[in-house]
């Protein structure tokens, strides 16, 4: 028989919270996330707003923050996320803990561009009567100007190698960047990491942020993002027929996944029992999905055949619901593929219409959502649902929170370059 | 631990690397003792303290793709370029029928770095938007003009999930996908991961490894700044001395390497060569710096392979010729592999490729395996009493059908893989 593996910690720091409690509730109440972009002038980009984490200080969650010093925003998002996780897990207060059996995987973004040098030097190094660039000028410019340290913290291996560092994490160590499929696809490789026998306990999730200028700019150019700037709040409309693009989010989302009889043993409290995962390829276009979603559909269906569970047994789709015109079109297609008559009786919401796209951090916000959904007998709605399309026929929960109790969830995230990763998540029935 | 009882084997190789672009020319000038490290010829690295590196000279990933691909190279910067070549390398020595693969159970799994811009594409937007001095922009000239000068699918060609993606669009490889960015043991990591999901019954068929360039000028002027790199230049075929005394610094190079990773009997069904298989595999963390980090990765792949470090023919080391990260893997190698033999460390004459560095020395020993010889060390002279390990400088015969690849990073990530050399 395979291990079976349960959720004992949670953590969240969101544009709706910092705490997974204040971000469900909130989540709950329909709040919005959204409005203009305070982290750099924006005011004449094409897109204005985005869902920022507000008012965060790392040093209000770690001891020793100054680790982080010279890190952008996405590492320290991942930082308070897992501290957020290991406190709530009690993991560390549990007499010993075999450090080589904890590990790590998340599914995290890069650092944050120096924007400005970059730019400015680029400009300085480019002679545009012979449209060319003296690289040699660059390069001094570059080396007097970049600040080494805050450089080396954009390396994509910086973020888990921190959080290992910090908490004594010494077991496997591993970051994946899946574009906005990428915390989902590390929950579900952490989960068979443990079900093979890797390790015993995995932190896992991930953290992002591209609210800068090289973010916005990267996204505005393909068209990707809602330009609804008279009215941020109600710009990201997932389903709706009026949708015009998602919302940059960001934060992170963190999980202590550990092997049952490992929690149980220490007397853990367990939220819930990850049961499926699957992972596949559109194999079509680096920028559209498979317009009959061709990926969606095997990576649903091979997630729900790893959890065991009939689709009929399904109480809640997490949808990964962009508000883009193709991914909630080709998403509905492939749900009614998979569960047929019973897509029409399963609820299914996007929680990005209050809090935007955390791209690499959305899965695991969205699966803690899960969790919450079932703990708490309530699913959060999708907001600013106003005129229904009739390509996207499903009870999308709108605009309001529903009282039930779904015992198994499925959380669906999708990315650029056609990558696809669905998660199960059950009640834990011991 | 074996859970699992779904074996993993390679049957295709694809090395694009600065001492050769196929599996028997890169033997060759290894076991010749070459270097491929060169002046860097690529760009002008004038004003570099380090103005050297392991780089491929004449390599056009138009010479390797389909003709129905090359359209898509454009929006590929030059690591995606030597992904898709050594993709296609090693999907053309696995001599696969596509047509017979179950797409659906054809994964791709990578390693990957972070992708450097290329600098001349932002050049117009940021003269719109700069004012001539350092640091200093306008953001609202960017936004109303300058945004409008950059490419449209400019930031799909620098994402580092793009290697992976492009390999399943090229090849309709439906199957998992994943893009694992450790630094300079992505590859190793992805090869783990990719022989974990064979093994899980998620595919049947996998193109894995890595690929990477930082030889333009904003990587090599970025890493300059806060990476340990030999600063040799009138030294370029010595500077890179892993294990030695008087190492001072890695070396910068480039490459892909890729596996054709198959379930073994979906390779044997197809007749297919086997070149070895994948008998364990171990991933840990550093977290004390003192190489324990290694010694773990090594004992869970030697456990998992079911072989003592006595029936090991070499060890393939990291050896990225810094004081610190060579002390430390000796360390755990003494720990880890007591009893067992010596090592080699081909970062001597390829420089460090980054995500494709272990892949890519990694196959060099499968093909030492299968041409029974092995190649050594270059550069090694000087022993150092802080890396007590037995360093193999000379080519000599495979005496073993088993070794060990190594592979780390500086923050402390640690991976080793345990491989058996074919036919089986």
């Amino acid at each position: 028989m395979r291990r079976r593996i349960v959720i004992t910690g949670m953590g969240a720091v969101t544009p709706l919270g910092h705490s997974v409690q204040e971000m469900f509730s909130n989540l709950l109440a329909g709040k919005s996330g959204i409005g203009p972009i305070t982290r750099f002038d924006a005011s004449k980009f094409k897109t204005t707003f985005a869902a920022e984490v507000k008012s965060f200080d790392l040093g209000n969650f770690v001891i020793g923050a100054s680790r982080w010093a010279n890190s952008g925003v996405n590492s320290q998002f991942a930082a308070a996320a897992t501290q957020l996780a290991l406190d709530d897990s009690g993991l560390f207060s549990s007499g010993q803990i075999d450090r080589a059996r904890l590990g790590v995987y998340l599914g995290s973004g890069e650092g944050i561009q120096d924007f400005p040098n970059m730019i400015s030097l680029i400009a300085l190094a480019y002679n545009p009567q012979t449209r060319k660039m003296d690289f040699p000028c660059f390069e001094k410019l570059g080396l007097e100007h970049f600040k080494g340290a805050q450089e080396a913290e954009q390396e994509l291996h910086t973020t888990t190698a921190h959080l290992a560092n910090h908490f004594g994490l010494e077991g496997p160590n591993y970051n994946c960047l899946t574009a906005c499929a990428a915390s989902s696809q590390a929950i579900g490789e952490a989960m068979e990491i443990i079900r093979y026998g890797d390790a015993d306990v995995m932190i896992t999730g991930g953290s992002h942020s591209m609210i800068h200028p090289f973010g916005v700019t990267g996204f505005n150019l393909l068209t990707a993002l809602s330009e609804f700037n008279q009215d941020p709040v109600r710009a990201s409309r997932p389903f709706d027929l009026n949708r015009d693009g998602f919302v940059l989010g960001e934060g992170a989302g963190m999980l202590v996944l550990e092997e049952f009889e490992h929690a149980k043993k220490r007397g853990a409290r367990i939220y819930a029992e990850m049961t499926g995962y699957f992972s596949t390829a559109d194999a079509f276009r680096v920028t559209d999905s498979h317009p009959e979603g061709r990926g969606a559909i095997a990576c649903i269906a091979g997630a729900i055949r790893d959890s065991g569970v009939p689709v009929e047994d399904i109480g809640y789709i997490n949808a990964h619901g962009t508000s883009t015109q193709v991914n909630d079109k080709v998403e509905t297609l492939s749900i009614k593929k998979v569960f047929g008559a019973h897509a029409y009786k399963t609820p299914v919401s996007s929680i990005k219409s209050m809090m935007g796209h955390l791209i690499a951090a959305a899965g695991a916000v969205e699966l803690i959502t899960c969790v919450e959904a079932m703990r708490q007998g309530i699913m959060p709605p999708t907001m600013n649902y106003e005129t229904p399309d009739p390509e996207c026929d499903l009870d999308y929960i709108p605009n309001k929170a529903r009282e039930g109790k779904p015992r198994h969830c499925l959380s669906n995230s999708f990315g650029f370059g056609g990558q696809n990763t669905s998660l199960v998540v059950s009640a834990f029935s011991g | 631990m074996a859970v699992f009882s779904r074996r993993a084997v390679i049957t295709g190789v694809g090395v694009l690397t600065p001492l050769g672009m196929d599996g028997n020319s890169f033997h060759s000038a290894l076991v010749a003792g070459k270097s491929g490290i060169t002046p860097i010829t690529n760009f002008d690295p004038a004003n570099l303290p380090v103005r050297f590196a392991g780089e491929i000279s004449d390599f056009d990933a138009k010479n390797f793709v389909d003709k129905k691909d090359r359209k898509a190279l454009r929006v590929m910067a030059r690591t995606i370029h030597l992904a898709v070549a050594g993709a296609q390398c090693a999907l053309n020595d696995a001599k696969v029928d596509k047509t017979k693969l179950d797409k659906t159970r054809f994964g791709v799994v990578f390693g990957a770095g972070l992708i450097a811009v290329e600098l001349p594409e932002l050049a117009e937007a940021a003269r719109l938007s700069a004012h001539g001095q350092p640091g200093n922009i306008d953001l609202k000239m960017w936004g109303e003009k300058g945004l409008g000068a950059v490419p449209p699918l400019w930031m799909l060609k620098y994402l580092p999930n793009m290697l992976a993606c492009q390999v399943s669009i090229f090849h309709d490889a439906q199957g998992p996908n994943n893009s694992i960015t450790q630094s300079d043991v992505a590859g190793l990591l992805a090869l783990g991961e990719s022989f974990r999901i064979l093994s899980r019954n998620h595919a049947d068929f996998m193109l894995t490894g890595g690929a990477e360039s930082k030889i333009n000028p904003l990587s090599m002027t970025r890493h300059c700044l806060f990476e340990d790199l030999s600063r040799e230049n009138d030294n370029p075929q010595g500077a890179s001395r892993p294990f030695d005394a008087t190492r001072n610094g890695m070396v910068l190079g480039e490459g892909a390497g890729v596996l054709a990773l198959e379930e073994l009997t979906h390779a044997q069904a197809r007749g297919a060569k086997i070149y070895g298989e994948v008998l364990g595999f171990g991933a840990a963390f550093d977290q004390k710096k003192d190489g324990s980090g290694v010694t773990r990765a090594l004992n869970a792949a030697l456990k998992e392979a079911r072989v003592a470090p006595a029936d090991l023919d070499h060890i393939n080391g990291h050896g990225l010729s810094t004081r610190d990260s060579d002390r430390r893997e000796a360390a755990g190698i003494c720990q880890g592999l007591a009893g067992g033999p010596g090592v080699i460390a081909l970062k001597a004459s390829l420089g460090n490729l980054g995500a494709a560095g272990a892949t890519v020395e990694l196959i060099a020993s499968l093909m030492a395996l299968e041409k029974g010889v092995l190649p050594g060390t270059r550069n090694y002279q000087h022993p150092d009493a802080e890396c007590p390990v037995e360093v193999i400088t000379a080519a000599r015969p495979v005496k073993k059908n088993c070794f060990v690849k190594i592979s780390m990073d500086q923050t402390g990530q640690c991976a080793a893989a345990v491989i058996r050399g074919g036919p089986l």
